[in-house]
């Protein structure tokens, strides 16, 4: 293992060396949406965390496996439980030729703390109580409790993206968030809202030049138009190809179609809390029983899908591969109703429409195949915003479809967002899993966790507080010029190693 | 006129703080911006405590009074996605909607009118029956289907435009037909139908017995009379589109007020919904107003006192 590693790490210098020479080309990229602000702190959407890829750094980044692989962080030291230690990398530099110190990492943190930065992400690291400067590149931070899943946090937040403090400091935040700087592989040069970003190659980046001059990301909501854009090489990359459009791309000559699984899951919402008959075990068995999960991924998502046993993939940690789907079985279905003693149920579906891809026509399969277990439905298309706002303020009445990418790739970020009724996506709640679920959140030993989480999965399989439906599978459209890009499950996209031919 | 000018004004004040009340009555019952704006690990506190620094907090009359006063000092407050005054962002967008909508304007009176007119000659002709039936479909075709057949004719098979995104005058080509066809549509059945109208009437006969080229029968006489419906239906349409471009801005990634303002509405992004649902009002207003000073000049039976 250890031999693999050198010839790894060899490997890794030597391939730059091989494609030395200038950044050159131009590489234009189109998704779905814009950016709101060039403030990495204040991002929300994926759409703004490629921007934050490209011309930030942050300690940690997931591999396409999902294994966080240190950037500005080289290693970390754990002092005692609720105190880390990490050593930075030396010899990085800000776009404007300031060096990256611990000082960096303590503003940025901070700054997120801040309420006044109205941050939508500062409560996935309000627990961080401290942050210490040790020397320029050794910094320790102090968590409430002991934090297993602290670097795992680094990357997947890209809104941790390093902000330059001197900087900041001394120009202000306005000026900087007109010409934000970095310390990544691009440089800012210009943005129009709703129009274009354009960005230009960093040569100074401390992992050697990226390949391509110049980078355009532009926003082009519309699928059939983005993959028109593809087609007459307007555009080199479109992200979100629609399942049902994957073909015609597929046929397009200088295009190839990249397809991963994603990270992100979807499942149906059982409402728990309230008093009825979905507190039955019996009848949230029925319901998993009563979906044809098979038929569905074939007819309506082309194919674009994978079963699942839990709401959790194989990218997450704690992921238990020995637990099956729920198979289709209807007459286990209306044998379980008969059980609990339900006959006239009636429930109300709800569901976004046009949110997730084919979001409706799933759920409107799923209200038949209910319907035929003997399970009236009254079914709801709901505005998004409407929507979420009931999930929130836990008024979903019965069953809701919804989607979940848990960007952490722990089981953390899905086990305890959902089973345990204070967060706020959650309609369940067992007292011995909640406890689990917080045991596992504050173990470091990570057998431990592991444990935890696979009885936590078998027990989250049996209750069935879900209706557990698939996993969503990702197609990007790339031409054929483009060199070295590599689609991955969590939607993001590094742009360093990626070159384009003209 | 001084007066009806003050009386207008007064009017069209009024209007817009009944548009605004409505928008701010419709957004804040649906939906809740914080929760849209926040991370899933957020809690009540993290929710609470960005409720009051949005001032989400306040009861919706005081809301409301807060944002009026604001807004009469043309501060309709700082977007809550984009972090920049929403005035700003609107003013920032509104160029390309103007120049998107006034293009595909031209654009259809220059059809429209003369379709309109050469239709009217001669009822039942082929031209006739051409015209109407393109009016037909023009009024019956989705905007959202037409664009994007435009961009798989002109921009995939023929190449002759760049398919989405503002720049030069050729990336204005195909967004403009779009937007401009419904209109260009609607517009000639009424030129068609109002010439109709006049060319049957007695000073028509008339000019025609005095030997008078039938030319200047058509334009002078017949043209002129007919002129007060058209250029209603052309302000009315001039309206529609400014806030119709909303799918054309979509389809075409046009960095416009619409797809600005739909955003904001997804994301109850309450600042620049108002901004965007005022600006969009002045200029429907300013419009109407326009039109009703023309037909004056028009038709110097119509007085305003």
């Amino acid at each position: 293992m250890k031999r693999f590693f050198m010839v790894f790490f060899i490997l890794c210098f030597l391939i730059p060396s091989v494609s030395l020479g200038a950044p050159k080309g131009k590489l234009i990229i189109a998704q779905a949406v814009d950016l709101t602000s060039l403030d990495p702190a204040r991002h929300h959407t994926q759409g703004e965390f490629n921007y934050d890829n490209a011309v930030f750094d942050r300690l940690y980044l997931f591999d396409v496996q999902g294994n966080s692989v240190p950037r500005l962080a080289v290693s970390h030291r754990i002092v005692n439980d609720t105190t880390w230690e990490f050593k930075l990398r030396k010899g990085v530099k800000f776009h404007n030729g300031d060096p990256f110190t611990a000082a960096d990492v303590k503003f940025t943190i901070e700054r997120i703390l801040d309420p006044k930065t109205k941050a939508p992400f500062a409560a996935n690291f309000r627990h961080i109580k401290e942050v210490n400067i040790i020397d320029d590149y050794t910094l320790q931070m102090v968590t409430e409790k002991p934090d297993p899943i602290l670097i795992k946090r680094f990357a997947a937040g890209a809104t941790t993206s390093i902000l330059p403090s001197k900087y900041i400091k001394e120009k202000g935040e306005d000026p900087f968030l007109r010409h934000p700087i970095g310390t990544g592989p691009f440089q800012f040069v210009e943005w129009v809202r709703n129009d274009r970003l354009v960005l230009e190659a960093y040569e100074g980046y401390w992992a050697g030049s990226p390949l391509v001059k110049t980078v355009v990301i532009r926003p082009i909501p519309e699928d059939a138009t983005r993959i028109a854009e593809l087609q007459t090489g307007g555009v080199d990359i479109a992200v979100n190809i629609p399942p049902f459009l994957v073909n015609q791309v597929k046929a397009m000559p200088g295009v190839e179609v990249q397809s991963v699984p994603s990270g992100r899951v979807i499942f149906l919402y059982l409402n728990t809390l309230a008093p009825g008959p979905l507190q039955d075990k019996r009848v949230r068995q029925a319901l998993n029983y009563a979906v044809d999960k098979k038929s569905i991924i074939e007819k309506i998502l082309m194919g674009s899908g994978f079963q699942m046993a839990i709401n959790l993939t194989p990218y997450h940690f704690g992921y238990d591969p020995s637990l099956q789907p729920y198979p289709y079985d209807p007459e286990k279905a209306k044998k379980l109703l008969a059980e609990a003693g339900h006959r006239d149920l009636k429930l109300v579906f709800n569901t976004p429409s046009g949110r997730y891809i084919m979001d409706k026509q799933v759920s409107e399969a799923i209200a038949g195949m209910f319907e035929k277990v003997g399970v009236k439905i009254d079914f709801k298309v709901r505005e998004w915003g409407d929507y979420t706002k009931d999930l929130v303020t836990k008024k979903l009445v019965d069953i809701g479809f919804i989607g979940w990418g848990n960007v952490n790739y722990d089981a953390d970020g899905t086990f305890f967002v959902y089973f345990i009724k204070d967060a706020a996506f959650s309609y369940y709640e067992d007292p011995e899993m909640k406890s689990w679920i917080i045991e596992a959140r504050h173990a470091l030993d990570e057998k431990k966790r592991k444990d935890l989480y696979t009885k936590i999965s078998k027990k989250v399989f049996e209750e069935a507080p879900l209706v557990f439906l698939y996993q969503q599978q990702d197609h990007w459209g790339v031409s054929k010029k483009v060199k070295n890009f590599q689609a991955r499950g969590d939607e993001n996209f590094y742009l360093y190693r990626v070159g384009v031919e003209k | 006129m001084g007066g009806y000018l003050l009386r207008r004004l007064y009017h069209s004040f009024i209007v817009i703080l009944g548009i605004t009340l409505i928008i701010f009555i419709i957004t804040h019952m649906i939906g809740d911006p914080v929760v849209l704006l926040l991370s899933p690990e957020a809690t009540q506190a993290d929710r609470d405590e960005l409720q009051r620094q949005l001032g989400l907090d306040r009861s919706l009359p005081l809301q409301y009074i807060v944002f009026i006063k604001d807004a009469v000092r043309g501060d309709f407050g700082v977007s809550f996605r984009h972090q920049r005054p929403a005035l700003e962002l609107v003013l920032q967008h509104l160029p390309a909607t103007l120049e998107l909508t006034l293009a595909a304007m031209v654009l259809s009176v220059l059809i429209s009118l003369p379709l309109g007119i050469l239709a009217s000659m001669k009822p039942g002709s082929l031209l006739d029956r051409t015209g109407m039936t393109f009016a037909l479909f023009g009024q019956s075709a989705p905007v959202f289907w037409i664009g994007i057949m435009f961009i798989l004719l002109f921009g995939v098979k023929l190449r002759w435009f760049p398919i989405s995104g503002r720049g030069g005058i050729e990336n204005l080509v195909m967004p403009a037909m779009t937007l401009a066809l419904f209109s260009t549509a609607a517009q000639t059945r009424l030129t068609r139908s109002s010439m109709l109208d006049v060319l049957d009437k007695d000073f028509i006969r008339t000019a025609r017995s005095k030997g008078l080229h039938e030319f200047k029968v058509i334009l002078k006489h017949a043209f002129k009379n007919a002129l007060i419906p058209i250029i209603t239906i052309v302000a009315l349409q001039f309206g529609m589109m400014l806030s119709g471009a909303v799918i054309t801005e979509t389809i075409f990634a046009w960095p416009g007020v619409g797809r600005l303002a739909v955003n904001a509405i997804y994301n109850r992004d309450y600042p620049v919904i108002q901004a965007a649902v005022f600006v969009t009002s002045l200029f429907f207003i300013f419009i109407n107003l326009l039109v009703d000073l023309i037909y004056t000049k028009i038709d110097p039976r119509i007085t305003y006192r």
